[in-house]
């Protein structure tokens, strides 16, 4: 299990130092469009010129960035509902959690489709898209765990020495339930990933000429035949990462609780 | 070596595939008459055929509505459901002599009062087409076989205005119902409309009753697809015959699956506007911009030939067009024109220039032209967004640099209204605020110039003094392609106003 | 109680039709400048008139205070009129019942092949958890969450309308247009179903009553089969409760890519050319699934599992 973020550290840091040894991701080369993996293009030139690679980095820093904040944001607001949700009894908890599970159904393209309308496209609407509904399992899973932990018999001896309710959900439930909520974090985050590629496949969220992967694999679709790597790179990474973010998430979830 | 090799490997799995018989129809042989086509067009009917709507001409191009006159190849006016026309002694009155012998879809023949209550109803709507907006235009029956239609001014070019797709002639009951005319079974045209599945696809049959030659095949099934890369796929895997509007990059592996690629000009211009409410209200810093633009290498290598190089507004599409390829780049007198203005390296000039997804390749040239302007020493913020934001601050001239996209004919094979709204002091859609007296005397004299050819002349003129004054970067006509898999007999039509389908027929395998 | 459960589900359909209704002033500031999308959505190049303004205003209700617009707005939605598209011209209600009917089978489709793969795949993956089978079935399942529709559906085309000419690239009519569409969505609810089911079966094959029925010599196929049925019950409800809504107005990739006329694609269709009311109706209906989906999956779920009923009943 130690290895994990041993890994996620290395990959980060592959992020930050590629982009100083690859050409600049958005500078077209007219004379080498569409070329194939060589030594000055380790994956190739796309339809304008410019880098596979150098632009699989900086669309990785884009999406892999969105994806990111848009889980920490869902994460804790998620968390905080469903934290206030296990611990109260009455009607309010109950109809907060409804509210989640009914929000839950609903797909996530709804959302990107009525930001864009209402926005327009753009890393904003995106980001509100992604958000609307992405808190809602963290907010479930919180209560599920919630739920079952202030049941647990040390909890009502904590209260018997005379700690407040609010103590107890901050310090003793938090630090129980956060194993399971961070696995639940690794397998949102592969899910987010998945939505806002998608969406911006669709040009409903990043928008050209910036790289990101979706982006990229829409802007690539038509070089299929001519140059698969333009849309092969961006894919790759894109199911790469999300694999990866599911194992982990799935280990940590099994073995690490 | 490298790069042929996923091409080998394709083509590999290619003849693969062709040896398990899975092989599609080849493009030789003869033609089978009573043969079934599916084509893929690129636009789907969005006001379900409406005359009135942007693409209210969707009823012409299949072959199922048709309009009094037509256009020949030297987008001239040609005889269409009218076979004569005439303008009257009184310059305001046209009089057009209708083609006997024409009966409807319904059975219903065709005369002066079934024209009448066509163009009756287009004219009274409340937005009405382009054509026959703001002229004061009524039409009435004129004796057994001719139509009289009288506008506010004297009009020169209605013959023309006619051959508008928006003023397709329905059945007189298409009309009856109220609301929006019923579009199944009630045309002229070689092609019945026979189902409509909204957005999605619609089924025609040949129109044996037809009053010309008759439609090659006898059911075509339409399928509107808006991706690109789903027409040339159904292509490829012969679910289409036919498709229009296959990505540049996909036309050599359409053709090597055993498609015939028509390639032909558009009459449209990819234009970077300047405007000169703003930073380029000087000359030189328009003409810098020009210079710095190598158009070839953009037709050429960005868009891989899916684009002419433009010269001047019009291109190869019209008769009038300029067909001479522009100038590569010339960085050096770039250079000059800047510092002449007063922007240097420790000076420059920054600009921001805005354009749109809708059509995949204004994100892509956008950015070519950015680096291009980058070289010359021009900084350059690219946005890429929504039109319909950006509208009201590009109809109030608050843009640097716009690259747009439009076409220059407005429904109808004649410029003056593009030349008109666009380049004129008080054009509705004059972005760049381009404002010179000289321009709006040469248009001046379109009102009274009915010649089909000295009207072209100056078309042509009035396009030589854009180019002169630098208004804008007429950058790329985009071409056209359309792709025949198992069917022949595909007519290009680069003017954009004549039916596509009718002439298709399936070969006989 | 039950009731209480399902007490938030109408509100959830007040705030959809609020929002569904607001939508065209979230996007167009005052009524003025609403009608002047409506008529730009209509004719790209329309000058300003007053006269035509409010001839239009009227047509689409957009006139008088905004309180009345959206009772009016809101009754007519309740006698099933979703209005008139702004660029479209024709009644929403039946360009939605066309296209849901489309996305309907498909989802319909998708559901079934995903619990008809899913649910064996995690059965026999539960009979030797850490086996062979057991990883190679989890590798293909994180596979099938892993990789997204924009990536799988091209490659479908590829492999087998291009490649192999077997099925048709793109399109709607017969049952063959069925297959790659159906493929594509059905991955990622059919990995999800595999991982649920395998997690429950191993659960429940550690139960009591299990060993107790093996020892009294009921073959393990049997017992693991009798509760797979049990179990596949309940997923399928489960699994139709969290991806129907989804599948029927979320699956814009897939008929944009396979050219389907679903509500996806109209949805996507009118929001790129700013055709408001059906977006406003594609809206509420989607939520009316999921809220109606919700309360299916709730009873079904009580009925399925008698830990749950008697509980329900004892508060």
């Amino acid at each position: 299990m130690r290895r994990w973020p041993v890994a996620c550290a290395a990959a980060a840091g592959v992020l930050v130092v590629l982009p100083f040894l690859l050409p600049h991701p958005d500078v077209p080369d007219f004379a080498a469009i569409l070329a194939p993996p060589s030594a000055a293009h380790p994956l190739g030139t796309d339809q304008l010129g410019r880098d596979v690679a150098a632009r699989m980095v900086a669309g990785a820093r884009l999406t892999l960035g969105l994806s990111v904040a848009a889980v920490l944001l869902t994460g804790l607001f998620g968390v905080a509902v469903g934290l206030l949700a296990g611990a109260s009894k009455g009607p309010f908890g109950a109809v907060l959690v409804r509210t989640a599970d009914l929000l839950a159904a609903l797909p996530t393209v709804l959302f990107g489709l009525l930001a864009a309308v209402v926005l327009g496209p753009g890393v904003p609407a995106l980001l509100v898209a992604v958000c609307a509904v992405g808190w809602t399992p963290f907010a479930r899973q919180a209560h599920l765990l919630t739920v079952r932990e202030t049941g647990r018999e040390y909890v009502e001896g904590v209260v018997a020495l005379g700690a407040t309710r609010a103590r107890v959900l901050a310090v003793h439930v938090s630090r129980n339930i956060a194993p399971p909520l961070v696995a639940h974090a690794c397998l949102r985050f592969a899910s987010t990933l998945l939505t806002v590629s998608g969406l911006s496949f669709l040009g409903l969220g990043v928008q050209p000429p910036t790289a990101e992967w979706g982006a990229m694999v829409a802007e690539g679709r038509e070089y299929l035949f001519a140059a698969p790597h333009v849309v092969l790179v961006p894919s790759v990474a894109v199911v790469l990462t999300a694999a990866a973010a599911t194992v982990l998430g799935r280990r940590l979830s099994g073995g690490g609780g | 070596m490298g790069r042929r090799l996923p091409g080998v490997v394709l083509a590999a799995v290619a003849v693969a595939a062709l040896a398990a018989g899975c092989a599609g129809a080849g493009s030789a042989g003869g033609a089978d008459p009573d043969g079934e086509i599916t084509v893929g067009l690129q636009f789907p009917p969005r006001a379900a055929y409406a005359f009135e709507a942007d693409d209210g001409a969707r009823l012409q191009s299949l072959g199922v509505a048709e309009t009094l006159t037509t256009v020949d190849d030297q987008a001239r006016p040609a005889p269409g459901l009218a076979t004569s026309w005439e303008q009257t002694a009184d310059p305001r009155t046209w009089r057009f002599v209708l083609r006997p012998g024409v009966t409807f879809h319904d059975g219903t023949p065709l005369t002066p009062d079934a024209v009448v209550t066509a163009l009756g109803y287009v004219a009274g709507v409340t937005a009405p087409p382009r054509a026959i907006r703001d002229i004061g235009f009524s039409v009435a029956a004129d004796g057994a076989d001719a139509v009289l239609i009288t506008t506010a001014a004297p009009d020169p070019i209605m013959p023309m205005r006619m051959s508008s797709g928006n003023l397709g002639i329905l059945a007189p009951t298409a009309y009856s119902g109220g609301g929006q005319p019923q579009v199944l079974r009630t045309g002229t045209g070689p092609y019945v409309l026979d189902t409509v599945n909204g957005t999605d696809s619609a089924v025609l049959l040949r129109n044996d009753a037809y009053w010309g030659p008759k439609a090659g095949a006898a059911r075509v099934t339409v399928r509107y697809l808006p991706d690109p890369q789903t027409r040339a796929l159904g292509l490829q895997s012969g679910d289409l015959q036919f498709a229009e509007g296959l990505p540049g990059a996909a036309v050599e592996q359409v053709r090597s699956a055993g498609a015939d690629v028509a390639e032909y000009p558009a009459a449209r211009t990819v234009e970077l506007l300047m405007s000169q409410s703003t930073l380029f209200g000087d000359v030189r810093l328009r003409q810098a911009v020009t210079a710095a633009i190598d158009r070839p290498t953009l037709a050429a290598q960005v868009l891989a030939g899916a684009a002419a190089p433009a010269s001047e507004l019009f291109g190869a599409a019209v008769p009038w067009g300029a067909t001479t390829p522009p100038p590569g780049a010339d960085l050096a007198r770039a250079k000059a024109l800047l510092a002449e203005a007063g922007h240097g390296p420790d000076r420059p000039l920054t600009a921001r220039l805005w354009t749109f997804p809708n059509r995949p390749e204004m994100p892509v040239l956008a950015t070519a032209i950015g680096s291009m302007l980058e070289q010359a020493g021009i900084r350059v913020e690219l946005t890429v967004g929504d039109y319909a934001a950006q509208e009201p601050d590009l109809l109030a001239g608050r843009f640097d640099l716009f690259l747009n996209s439009r076409s220059y004919l407005s429904d109808y094979a004649d410029a003056a209204s593009t030349l008109t709204s666009d380049y004129t002091c008080g054009g509705s859609y004059n972005l760049e605020h381009y404002c010179s007296p000289a321009y709006d005397a040469l248009i001046q004299r379109l009102a009274e110039t009915s010649d089909t050819a000295q009207r072209q002349a100056l078309f042509a003129e009035a396009a030589r003094l854009l180019t002169t004054d630098a208004v804008g970067v007429m950058v790329v006509h985009p071409r056209n392609t359309a792709g025949s898999r198992g069917v022949t007999g595909f007519v290009p039509d680069p003017l954009g106003v004549r039916p596509i389908l009718p002439s298709l027929t399936r070969s006989a395998t | 109680m039950l009731l209480r459960r399902l007490l938030p589900l109408p509100l959830l359909l007040v705030v959809a039709s609020v929002v569904a209704f607001a939508l065209p002033r979230l996007v167009g500031g005052d009524t003025d400048s609403v009608v002047r999308a409506v008529l730009r959505a209509r004719v790209a190049s329309a000058t300003p008139d007053p006269q035509v303004e409010a001839a239009v205003a009227a047509q689409f209700g957009l006139d008088g205070p905004v309180v009345g617009q959206y009772l009016r707005w809101l009754g007519a939605v309740l006698r099933g009129d979703l209005g008139l598209g702004y660029v479209t011209r024709t009644p929403v209600a039946a360009q939605l019942g066309d296209a849901l009917a489309v996305s309907g089978l498909l989802a319909g489709c998708a559901l079934l092949l995903a619990a008809a793969t899913g649910i064996p795949a995690g059965v026999y993956a539960a009979r030797r958890p850490g086996g062979l089978l057991d990883r190679v079935l989890s590798a293909v399942g994180i596979a099938g969450v892993s990789v997204p529709e924009f990536v799988l559906a091209p490659w479908l085309v590829l492999v087998a309308a291009v490649w192999l000419g077997v099925l048709p690239a793109l399109g709607w009519g017969g049952p063959q247009h069925l297959v790659l569409p159906a493929l594509t969505l059905a991955a990622y609810p059919a990995a999800l179903a595999a991982q649920l089911v395998r997690a429950e079966t191993i659960d429940v094959l550690a139960r009591d009553h299990v060993r107790l029925a093996r020892a009294k010599g009921l073959s393990e196929g049997r017992v693991l089969w009798r509760h797979a049925a049990r179990l596949g019950c309940v997923s399928v409800t489960a699994l139709s409760g969290m991806f129907v809504a989804g599948l029927l107005g979320g699956s814009v990739v897939v008929e944009v890519v396979f050219g389907i006329p679903g509500a996806g694609r109209l949805m996507y269709d009118a929001v790129l050319a700013r055709d408001l009311p059906v977006v406003q109706a594609g809206t509420l209906v989607i939520v009316a699934v999921a809220v109606v989906a919700g309360i299916v999956v709730e009873v079904v779920a009580l009925l399925a599992d008698p830990v749950a009923r008697d509980r329900e009943a004892a508060r």
